[in-house]
């Protein structure tokens, strides 16, 4: 492990006196064999605690989007080991992790990907039907995220009566609407125009002090850096730099 | 709930190739209803006819009689039987008959010949034998000035020993008493053509079947078969079955006309099962279809399963959306396609397609094919339709359930 990276994780673990919510050990994925083979990521230890806004930093191809796939279980590691709430994901059958992301994982995409046929009400209201909560709650918190992220009045149109931002945003609060233990954000303003993308930023982070919700980006964006509080810096697939701003 | 919503619009999506898959579809129950309406009517009519020319549906023998017949396997207490029959809803006629092998002797020459004695009245209610007189008239179990009684005669014997209305008929045989039996009867008439089942048949009444070979007569009288028709050749299976526990006479034998003419009924389930064959191209075209249109539907979602995996959809749902998909698909499609092919097959079945050359069968001419209208019709081609549209989905529905959330999101 990188030297830095071990410190500053140390001086972490000392600083911020809460729960933790994400821990890699000894991470690696790699891809291909022999000649071909790439280390997209090597010996990434890490541990992300509840309520913090952290960034992971890197150039393209540094292991950013790797790192992040591992920790939401849609990709599995070719080594090491990666806890969620405590429980080992890797180890996890295909059902266990599907209704494990339902319940503990927020995902934000770059392309938005939300779903063409369902109203962004619909959207928002996926998850909490797969996790069988009912009519009346999926109600109130429907409407209490649509008011969150500033999207009153545009419940019934669907993605594509949505401008880029506003789609963001429908992904936001279909992120957040379960109330998972971590959302999970990959270049979630790279397809988003400036301004819009700031509007983006500030909201997810009122949400974050407002509602302690764990926040991990992966950006190369300068105004998510500006933003974040901790920054996971990755160069070649190992992390070089890891600290924290008050 | 959810899953049903996200089926039917995913569905309306792509509308163009919904309609286009809906029409295959369709097009293939219509086929398949169409096609089973012409061989099912088809067979029903071939079966009516036969049945209703002299097999009935239904017949009772003394047991074995049909494997080996024989003059003194009779059917005794005819008129309690006969009763305990006709007492049955279902029963629309039944009619006794004694058959007696002979020697037909004409204007010089001698033919054997079946002698068959029949009750004039019940064989005409139950049969079309009546309606197929050419020549003079029905036989009654009158006896002439002269002392004799009616013949009727096929038309083939009638040729063979050149006889016509009105002519002597001299008939040998062995009486069941074992003395010979012999005596002369008057043609009244002439039935079938050369080719009909009664050629070389001479029809007598029973009284003079009964004393032609010293059979008991009046209370005691006897016969070897009793031929029923019902009121749908479908029932003759489970009304044999019935009527054999009813009867409770070990001697008896009830059987269906499935057993009685058993090559006729094998030839027909052969040829049956050839126009399978012309079923399963058509649903195997279908199929094809059906597959490619759920193929392309899930190639072109694979992003967006990712992204439902990836969010917490459990494989088995989505397998299921696609599953659902298709059975609606299947669904709207057999309702399509029933639109479609119930007015045809009402025509089919009430009018027909007139043959351009009438066929002569056994002295019945058909002249036109006729379709059928029945549950059998519409419910198979949507049990087909249906079974073989989940069973291209499910190779698709696998691929949905089976696909990483990674790579299903990294798709273009």
């Amino acid at each position: 492990m990188n030297n830095i990276a071990q410190n500053n994780t140390q001086k972490r673990d000392v600083l911020v006196n809460s729960t933790t919510v994400i821990e890699t050990k000894m991470l690696c994925r790699h891809f291909g064999q022999g000649d071909t083979l790439v280390n997209a990521l090597t010996d990434a230890n890490l541990t992300i605690n509840k309520g913090e806004f952290t960034t992971i930093i890197g150039p393209s191809g540094s292991g950013k989007s790797t790192l992040l796939q591992l920790i939401g279980g849609l990709d599995t590691p070719t080594s090491g080991e990666v806890l969620l709430d405590n429980k080992h994901i890797s180890q996890m059958t295909g059902t266990e992790l599907s209704d494990f992301r339902r319940d503990h994982i927020g995902f934000i995409f770059q392309a938005y990907n939300l779903i063409p046929v369902l109203s962004a009400k619909e959207n928002i209201e996926y998850i909490m039907l797969l996790q069988g909560i009912s009519a009346q709650e999926r109600a109130k918190r429907v409407s209490a995220i649509m008011h969150d992220v500033g999207l009153e009045g545009l419940e019934n149109r669907r993605p594509a009566q949505l401008s880029g931002g506003q789609q963001q945003r429908v992904a936001v609060a279909r992120a957040m609407v379960s109330e998972p233990s971590i959302i999970l954000a990959d270049e979630p303003t790279a397809n988003l125009d400036s301004k819009t993308g700031i509007e983006l930023l500030d909201m997810m982070k009122t949400l974050n002090e407002e509602q302690k919700m764990t926040f991990v980006f992966s950006t190369h964006d300068p105004k998510i850096m500006e933003r974040a509080k901790r920054i996971i810096r990755l160069e070649d697939g190992c992390i070089v730099d890891d600290e924290c701003f008050s | 709930m959810l899953i049903a919503k996200l089926a039917f619009r995913n569905i309306l999506r792509n509308r163009r190739r919904s309609l286009l898959t809906l029409l295959s579809m369709g097009g293939g129950f219509f086929l398949l209803c169409l096609t089973l309406s012409m061989s099912e009517g088809s067979y029903s009519n071939i079966i009516n006819i036969f049945t209703q020319d002299h097999t009935g549906h239904v017949q009772i023998h003394h047991t074995n009689y049909l494997e080996r017949p024989s003059l003194y396997k009779t059917i005794n207490n005819l008129d309690s039987i006969l009763a305990e029959v006709e007492a049955n809803p279902q029963v629309i006629g039944v009619t006794p008959r004694i058959y007696g092998p002979s020697l037909a002797y004409g204007k010089n020459k001698t033919f054997p010949a079946q002698v068959i004695g029949i009750d004039t009245k019940r064989e005409a209610l139950t049969t079309r034998l009546k309606s197929k007189v050419k020549q003079g008239q029905y036989i009654s179990s009158d006896i002439s000035k002269e002392g004799y009684f009616e013949a009727m005669i096929g038309y083939s014997l009638a040729n063979n020993l050149a006889l016509t209305v009105g002519d002597e008929l001299v008939l040998i045989s062995q009486g069941i008493d074992g003395s010979i039996a012999n005596d002369i009867f008057l043609v009244k008439g002439i039935v079938g053509d050369a080719n009909s089942y009664e050629k070389m048949n001479v029809y007598l009444s029973l009284p003079a079947m009964q004393q032609f070979l010293s059979m008991g007569q009046g209370e005691n009288s006897q016969a070897h078969e009793l031929a029923i028709t019902l009121a749908h050749q479908q029932l003759a299976q489970p009304f044999a079955q019935t009527l054999q526990k009813q009867l409770e006479v070990s001697e008896l034998t009830v059987a269906p006309w499935q057993v009685v003419e058993s090559s006729f009924y094998n030839s027909m389930q052969a040829d049956k099962k050839g126009s399978y064959v012309s079923m399963g191209i058509i649903i195997f075209i279908v199929s094809i279809g059906v597959l490619n249109t759920i193929l392309m539907g899930t190639l072109e979602r694979t992003r967006e399963f990712g992204v439902l995996k990836a969010i917490g959809t459990r494989p088995l749902s989505l397998f299921n959306l696609i599953i659902l998909e298709s059975l609606i698909l299947a669904v709207i499609s057999c309702l399509f396609g029933l639109l479609l092919s119930l007015p045809v097959c009402y025509w089919l079945a009430t009018s027909g397609i007139p043959m351009p050359e009438p066929i002569d069968m056994g002295g019945i001419v058909f002249d036109t094919m006729l379709g059928e209208v029945s549950w059998y019709v519409v419910i198979v081609p949507s049990v087909v339709v249906i079974a073989s549209t989940l069973l291209v989905s499910f190779i698709p529905a696998i691929r949905a359930a089976q696909i990483s959330p990674l790579k299903a999101l990294q798709a273009t």
